[in-house]
């Protein structure tokens, strides 16, 4: 990209500035279109500097930038929506915490992918109690009925027929779980 | 009173943009000179970006970059097919909604 020209120190200090906090708040977009909207960006800026007559260099320039808007808050939108949809590509935790976060705002639906995604450490509470309360924890028959799966205080007479396989268990259901949510939540955005 | 502003000018702008982009094609700062010329609408020009490329990913819009003799080219928008049915069923629905507003005052 082709910065623009500026003859003066502090003007051009102002504009590196400027593109660096647009850079850094699109961070988490494909190389490509960050590169796309920082040009863009920058095509603003010399157009807008283009307009005034006078060579109030400076003056001029914070002008542009005070209308153009802070980046964090204007660029906002752009970062939500990318972000969504790298998540449900990636399957990655990170991207999808990021993603829900950034989204909690825009609609009740990433509220209730956000407590679905918080259901997932009950499956860790429960490894977690597998290993402090081996014997508590498990999958739990009488006479061949079912009881109670998780942690439970009596187990009077209970079998507990998943024993080591427990931990095991509980992680591969985690798992899928997770799939299943981040498959339901890039259908929902396809719509 | 001034939420409710701030919403309705939100909801209206897509609405603003592609009405603009009927009559010629833009580069962003022209079309925010476009939008302020045309409408009374105060914005922080940069929301003006998101909208556009939420535009482009719905293929209302369509965009090309243009070289300048500055060496900073210039990235233009135009109505795509899908854009112009779109807009006409906006018309529609924007004069159909005004009047039953107007009787409601």
């Amino acid at each position: 990209m082709k910065n623009i020209e500026l003859t003066s120190t502090t003007a051009q200090r102002i504009y590196k500035d400027y593109l660096k906090r647009v850079e850094k708040c699109l961070t988490i977009l494909s190389k490509v279109d960050r590169q796309e909207m920082l040009m863009e960006i920058n095509s603003h800026i010399f157009e807008g500097m283009q307009r005034f007559s006078d060579n109030n260099e400076t003056d001029n320039l914070l002008t542009v930038l005070e209308k153009l808007g802070t980046p964090k808050e204007f660029l906002k939108p752009v970062i939500a929506d990318k972000k969504i949809a790298q998540a449900v590509r990636t399957f990655n935790p990170k991207d999808v915490l990021q993603a829900l976060l950034l989204n909690f705002k825009n609609g009740i639906i990433y509220s209730v992918f956000a407590l679905l995604y918080l259901l997932l450490f009950v499956f860790v509470f429960f490894i977690a109690a597998k290993i402090i309360f081996p014997a508590k924890t498990g999958l739990f028959y009488l006479d061949d009925k079912f009881q109670a799966f998780g942690f439970i205080q009596n187990i009077d007479g209970m079998n507990d027929v998943l024993r080591f396989w427990f931990i095991p268990f509980v992680t591969l259901s985690a798992i899928i779980f997770y799939l299943l949510i981040t498959l339901l939540l890039r259908f929902t955005k396809k719509k | 009173m001034h939420k409710w502003t701030a919403q309705v000018k939100k909801g209206v702008l897509s609405f603003i943009v592609l009405n603009i982009l009927q009559e010629n094609e833009y580069y962003g700062y022209e079309l925010i000179e476009e939008v302020k010329k045309n409408t009374d609408i105060e914005i922080a020009e940069g929301t003006l970006y998101p909208l556009l490329n939420r535009l482009k990913k719905e293929e209302l819009v369509s965009s090309k970059w243009v070289e300048q003799e500055s060496g900073i080219p210039r990235k233009y928008y135009s109505l795509s097919e899908k854009g112009k049915i779109n807009l006409q069923e906006m018309k529609e629905y924007w004069v159909n909604m005004s009047s039953s507003i107007q009787k409601l005052l």
